[in-house]
């Protein structure tokens, strides 16, 4: 009888794996400054479940300040000032950070689950399917993406959760075609052979050795998605097709420049843009340093 | 009849194995070019046998190899498992012909999956083929890893292929190899990449385990003296063709072939007159 | 005098986890004409000290001690400027993968041409291009491939247009790096072949790295065995692979499989690569020698002459213990 009870456990592997990545990452200066941007957002949007607590006037939809009826600017009472009917607008700005990445991880979360799903079996089974897959992908790839969703949204009423998903099934192509070519440079490799000589299933090869192997390139590809469908929510909200029932970034700016205050209120107009570009911009930095953290000749360095 | 089958069954046989490899017909050249990787093999390997096949890179020897663990098809030809034709198994038969014949890849950098522990590799098989349960499971790859001299068994159990040395890697790949207890086992160029006192310590290991469990092997080499060292028979592969068939001792003792003697000749070996 | 010497010379590595010494305290000498082989298996030290004598360490390596004297000059002490002028032209070295240091798109003449124009910028055309064909002649390709693509040629031809580039400007020393490694068997023996028909020819210096010890003794004629940064003996090679005397040596020689026979095969039980970072002032080899010694854990070992040109890096005691088993 062998003694199977007392195996020391490893389950460092990948904490290990995390650390040594986390290392590489910290080291970056993009990386870190994406990621202190980002936690500041971060903070923004749960900030944002709390505010309207605090009385029915920090509601970022209908909490109109009663004794102001037109835009004013910073004041104690409101720290950003109030929009043209007396809504704080620093309330909004927290609101809108909450949209943000509601859309930005949802968007891309949706989008790289079906583009690696989509990748990994269009490398591993190849021939027809493979064909058929990529021409799909070709086609969603050179739909205009923006001029359809305003088609749609000038159609219907649109909600955000029918923006999001829209946008995240015109962003998948791209992912599935990172993730074939890393599986047919995987599906020939040794190890896929031992195991299917080892008698593995097709199902089993795919989910056991191929995609724990890309599912690193698959998260960088999700940082990079964020920024897509940020930019593209506020797009369409400024040109006044978002959802109607939802504050966010894209909508402030459409509410600054539909109420005429485009050039009369900079502390209306200045900080929902500058947050666009800071949350895309900082998920940009996050997806460069980790670019680099999976980049094999910088992890073959590492293990010299 | 049936005499001469217990006999003279060969556990692996190839008959007449051709494989060419032809580059796609495109829409510019209507032929495609083609090139014969193997030509007309037939060998015969005996149940609990080592049987070496030496040849130099690009004369096929790897490609017969994969036909037999299947990985590869033959474009002509017959391959038979214990007499029985073995060339397109599906469902059950492949599962069950894939139980009795694994192998042992060259680079054990490679053959191992990164993010898999030992036990999880070694277990792979195990798994697939629906054999045992946790407990029996967990015992058979402790006892296992002591088999390949990895022991303890437990230590080694949650480890991950990059804590290992090459030998060590390798070893592991040669437990997941004889797990399933197949009958055949091919062994493509086991040691290429390892230093020769720890490639020997490998070899030893192979004929360790061919003694304990009456296990055959086909060794593939591109080195005539490993050969030598491990198999009982040889044949010698070039240019897909194989020129050369015999015991170990008489194919390096009185080759017949042109080919077999320039290879012995060019062997380094510790002459000292120049 | 010796062309080169090497004294007391340490290489190390940065990394993560502390100082590489690759390279520990190595000294040796190569005379004018001579062939000196190194032989070692992975992690040793032999291709970091071919890169040092050739001054091709990368950039998280370093000289940390030690001198490399060639004629006059301190190679230890060398900036890049220096070397670049010194390389190609007093020494060459043939590299492990050699047969992608030919540019593809270039033809294989022009590429060697070029290496003789920049260490000899009066040289004119022709005179240039005489020593191509000199070359060529040598490692024996024949005149009318001179003009093709790398392409065009075959693993060993490409090898030997790789000697010729390495011989054009007449170096006196040559280091050889594992240059048939990559090879088949009869390749492997033409290649070989050439390189002692060239050495003897133009009496150059070879220093021969390989993991291989039936190369390393066919080609050279001193040897020094390799073991964790240390040369841990050296001697002739009748004196080295015919009476071995350090275990490490024994080990590697134990376990070398000849055609011949198989008396010789001993399986060595060594399971540790030495650890290049911690290990200080003990013997390498301890924890997978069988001497069972206890110096050898607690001392470092010194070299003990066993003739006028046989030393080992061992203890007396454990020579002398194993001489009588």
């Amino acid at each position: 009888m062998k003694n199977t009870e007392n195996i020391p456990e490893n389950k460092n592997h990948y904490i290990e794996r995390f650390t040594k990545a986390w290392a590489i990452f910290i080291k970056n200066p993009m990386g870190k400054t994406g990621l202190i941007i980002l936690l500041v957002f971060m903070l923004m949007a749960i900030a944002s479940f709390f505010v309207p607590l605090l009385g029915p006037v920090y509601h970022p939809m209908t909490g109109a300040d009663p004794n102001i009826t037109y835009s004013t600017g910073p004041s104690f009472q409101h720290w950003l000032g109030t929009d043209f009917i007396g809504r704080d607008l620093f309330v909004q700005l927290l609101e809108g950070a909450k949209v943000a990445f509601i859309v930005g991880l949802s968007c891309a979360f949706i989008s790289v689950v079906l583009g690696t799903a989509i990748g990994m079996i269009s490398g591993y089974a190849g021939g027809i399917i493979d064909t058929l897959l990529m021409r799909v992908a070709d086609i969603f790839m050179v739909l205009p993406s923006l001029v359809i969703l305003l088609i749609l949204a000038s159609l219907w009423e649109l909600s955000i959760w029918v923006i999001i998903f829209i946008i995240a099934i015109m962003r998948w192509p791209s992912v599935s075609r990172i993730i074939r070519s890393q599986t047919l440079s995987l599906k020939s490799r040794p190890f896929i052979e031992a195991s299917r000589v080892a008698g593995a299933s097709n199902f089993r090869i795919i989910f056991k050795h191929i995609m724990p192997n890309v599912l690193p390139l698959a998260f960088l590809y999700m940082t990079f998605r964020v920024t897509s469908a940020i930019l593209v929510e506020a797009a369409l909200s400024f040109l006044g097709f978002g959802d109607p029932g939802q504050v966010s970034w894209g909508m402030m700016l459409q509410w600054v420049w539909s109420s005429g205050h485009m050039f009369q209120a900079p502390y209306w107009l200045l900080p929902p843009g500058i947050c666009i570009s800071l949350l895309t911009l900082s998920f940009y930095m996050l997806g460069r340093a980790m670019d680099e953290v999976l980049d094999p000749r910088l992890r073959k360095e590492e293990e010299v | 009849m049936t005499e001469e089958q217990n006999i003279q069954t060969p556990i692996i046989e190839l008959n007449g194995v051709t494989k060419e490899y032809s580059s796609k017909k495109s829409f510019l050249s209507k032929a495609g070019t083609s090139i014969i990787a193997l030509n007309n093999i037939s060998l015969a390997i005996q149940k609990k046998e080592i049987f070496g096949l030496v040849g130099q890179s690009g004369s096929g020897k790897t490609t017969i190899g994969r036909i037999l663990v299947k990985l590869e098809q033959p474009t002509k030809g017959i391959i038979k498992l214990n007499g029985k034709p073995a060339n397109s198994l599906k469902g059950k038969a492949l599962e069950n012909y894939r139980s009795k014949v694994q192998m042992i890849f060259q680079d054990p950098y490679q053959s191992l999956n990164p993010h898999l522990s030992i036990a999880e590799t070694i277990l792979e098989p195990l798994v697939v083929n629906k054999i045992g349960n946790a407990v029996t499971r967990r015992e058979k790859v402790i006892e296992t890893l002591e088999i390949v001299g990895l022991s303890p068994g437990q230590e080694f159990y949650h480890r991950y292929p990059h804590q290992l040395s090459g030998g060590q890697r390798q070893r592991v790949a040669v437990a997941r190899a004889i797990i399933l207890d197949p009958e055949f086992i091919v062994a493509d160029e086991p040691t290429s990449m390892m230093d020769a006192t720890i490639a020997i310590q490998l070899f030893q290991l192979l004929l360790d385990i061919r003694k304990k469990f009456k296990m055959t092997f086909l060794f593939i080499t591109h080195n005539l003296a490993a050969a030598r060292f491990l198999c009982d028979r040889i044949a010698v592969i070039h240019n897909g063709v194989i020129v050369e068939t015999g015991s170990a001792e008489m194919v390096i003792k009185d080759p017949q072939h042109a080919y077999t003697k320039k290879l012995i000749l060019a062997q380094p070996g510790f002459n000292f007159k120049n | 005098m010796a062309l080169l010497s090497v004294e007391n010379l340490s290489v190390g590595y940065k990394s993560k986890n502390g100082l590489i010494n690759a390279v520990n305290n190595i000294s040796f000498s190569i005379e004018q004409g001579r062939s000196l082989g190194f032989v070692g298996e992975s992690g040793c030290g032999k291709t970091t000290l071919g890169m040092t004598l050739m001054g091709l360490l990368p950039e998280n390596a370093s000289i940390l001690k030690g001198d490399i004297f060639f004629n006059d000059h301190n190679l230890a002490r060398f900036n890049d400027e220096q070397w670049r002028r010194f390389r190609g032209k007093e020494t060459a070295m043939i590299f492990q993968a050699a047969m992608n240091a030919l540019n593809p798109v270039i033809r294989v003449d022009e590429q060697i041409a070029e290496v003789i124009e920049i260490h000899n910028p009066l040289m004119s055309k022709t005179e240039i291009y005489t020593q191509v064909k000199k070359m060529f002649d040598l490692v024996e390709i024949p005149e009318n491939r001179l003009r093709d693509f790398p392409h065009q040629y075959s693993g060993g031809m490409k090898q030997r247009a790789i000697i010729a580039m390495a011989l054009a400007c007449m170096p006196r020393l040559i280091i050889a790096d594992e240059p048939t490694t990559a090879l088949d068997v009869i390749v492997q023996d033409q290649i070989l072949k050439e390189i002692k028909k060239i050495q003897k020819a133009l009496n150059t210096s070879i220093i021969f790295i390989s993991h291989d010890i039936a190369v390393v003794a066919d080609v050279c004629k001193d040897i020094c065995v390799m073991y964790g940064g240390h040369i841990v003996e050296k001697g002739t090679r009748e004196e080295v692979f015919k009476s071995p005397r350090h275990p490490y040596t024994k080990a590697l020689l134990g376990s070398y499989l000849s055609l011949d026979s198989e008396e010789n095969i001993k399986v060595p039980e060594m399971r540790d690569s030495p650890d290049l970072i911690t290990t200080t002032g003990v013997c390498m080899f301890a924890n997978n020698c069988n001497c069972k010694s206890q110096d050898c854990k607690n001392k470092t070992p010194g070299w003990v002459n066993l003739s006028s040109t046989h030393q080992a890096l061992c203890f007396e005691e454990v020579l002398n213990k194993d001489k009588n088993d």
